[in-house]
């Protein structure tokens, strides 16, 4: 889905950031805050969120640091359900997501895909 | 009733206030196959297992599957739902077909296992912005008394997925609202209970994005926009190992 919207904008980012390959904004505004801010809430890392969230604030408004949280609680629920029901991956963005692709991203080596 | 409201320093959009009202309400009332009680057991779960000491110790193991031991229940699930709840809720990254096998062997149906799955994705969704916002998650709600439904969709059937689903053609009228467009891997998923589904999904889309707005890459209608969604969504999702 990230590829996908950065096509679709034009946009130049990493892909490797989602896995904490890549650093840097990209061209996507406040990159680099939205991925310290979902790691600290995915790491239950109190000092750290509570850090990134005033700095989301000032940076893209308060309404825009509610729907990073709210993002960020979704995919808490999105992957909980994916990983406990065994949804297959082939279909997953569309079946924009081939083999090469995950590869390259590191997702072929998550303990699911070897062991799922 | 528990009360469900924001009166922290950041204003939540209405729209998400009211999500998380119905989610909490339908949490504490009969489903398909779980009591109320049963229900709001799920999501008691969900909260213990932050503090279960097995948990914990097979989180921080090479592999979960190594570590023995017996959970810190919460409730009155039986010890297969409360390790379908705690593993879920503390490790789904290393989950396998396997393991869901077990639980199903051990005498969780597969109705049931669904039902569990729905309330543990949404207790997360909850808790997780709650936590987010530095607010404490809301009290429990009560349970409603009542008898669950038994309603399971009859078009369900094993496909490619661990668990039976519905694909949108076996869909029936008694199934209700199951599908609105094209059906996507995730979006079958809890499709064998349709109620689950639906109290899922109502949820999440208020969270993410309505489903008319999924296959939109230039949505507007968040506050942030998609490259930035996704980006949250792909670092969250990365850190759980989640291979979807």
């Amino acid at each position: 889905m990230l590829r996908a919207s950065t096509e679709v904008s034009g946009a130049a980012f990493d892909l490797n950031a989602v896995t904490g390959a890549a650093t840097g904004d990209g061209d996507i505004e406040g990159g680099t805050l939205l991925h310290a801010f979902a790691e600290a809430v995915t790491l239950r890392d109190a000092a750290r969120t509570a850090e990134i969230r005033d700095a989301l604030v000032v940076a893209l408004g308060e309404a825009a640091m509610i729907d990073a949280a709210a993002t960020a609680a979704a995919f808490h629920g999105f992957v909980r359900l994916a990983d406990a029901t065994g949804t297959p991956p082939a279909g997953a963005a569309g079946g924009q997501v081939t083999m090469e692709f995950r590869e390259s991203l590191g997702i072929n080596a998550f303990y699911g895909a070897r062991n799922g | 009733m528990s009360r469900i409201a924001y009166e922290g320093p950041y204003r939540v959009r209405d729209t998400l206030i009211e999500a998380h009202r119905l989610a909490w309400r339908r949490i504490a009332e009969p489903g398909a196959w779980l009591d109320g009680e049963r229900r709001v057991a799920v999501a008691a779960e969900v909260r213990a297992a932050q503090d279960c000491a097995l948990c914990h110790e097979r989180k921080e193991s090479l592999s979960p599957f190594a570590v023995k031991g017996e959970h810190a229940p919460a409730g009155p699930l039986s010890a297969t739902e409360v390790e379908l709840v705690h593993r879920l809720t503390t490790d789904s990254g290393r989950l396998t077909r396997t393991w869901a096998e077990g639980v199903l062997a051990a005498g969780v149906s597969e109705e049931i296992y669904i039902e569990i799955v729905s309330i543990v994705c949404i207790a997360m969704v909850i808790d997780t912005f709650r936590r987010s916002l530095d607010l404490a998650p809301f009290d429990l709600p009560a349970p409603v008394a009542g008898a669950p439904s038994g309603y399971r969709a009859p078009g369900a059937a094993r496909h490619d997925a661990w668990i039976s689903l519905v694909q949108p053609e076996d869909a029936v009228e008694s199934d209700g609202d199951l599908y609105r467009g094209a059906a996507s891997p995730v979006l079958k998923a809890l499709s064998l209970v349709p109620q689950a589904k639906r109290d899922y999904w109502d949820l999440a889309e208020v969270h993410y994005l309505p489903g008319s707005e999924m296959t939109n890459f230039a949505t507007d209608v968040r506050a942030i926009d998609r490259m930035q969604i996704e980006l949250v969504a792909g670092r969250v999702s990365a850190l759980h190992q989640c291979v979807y």
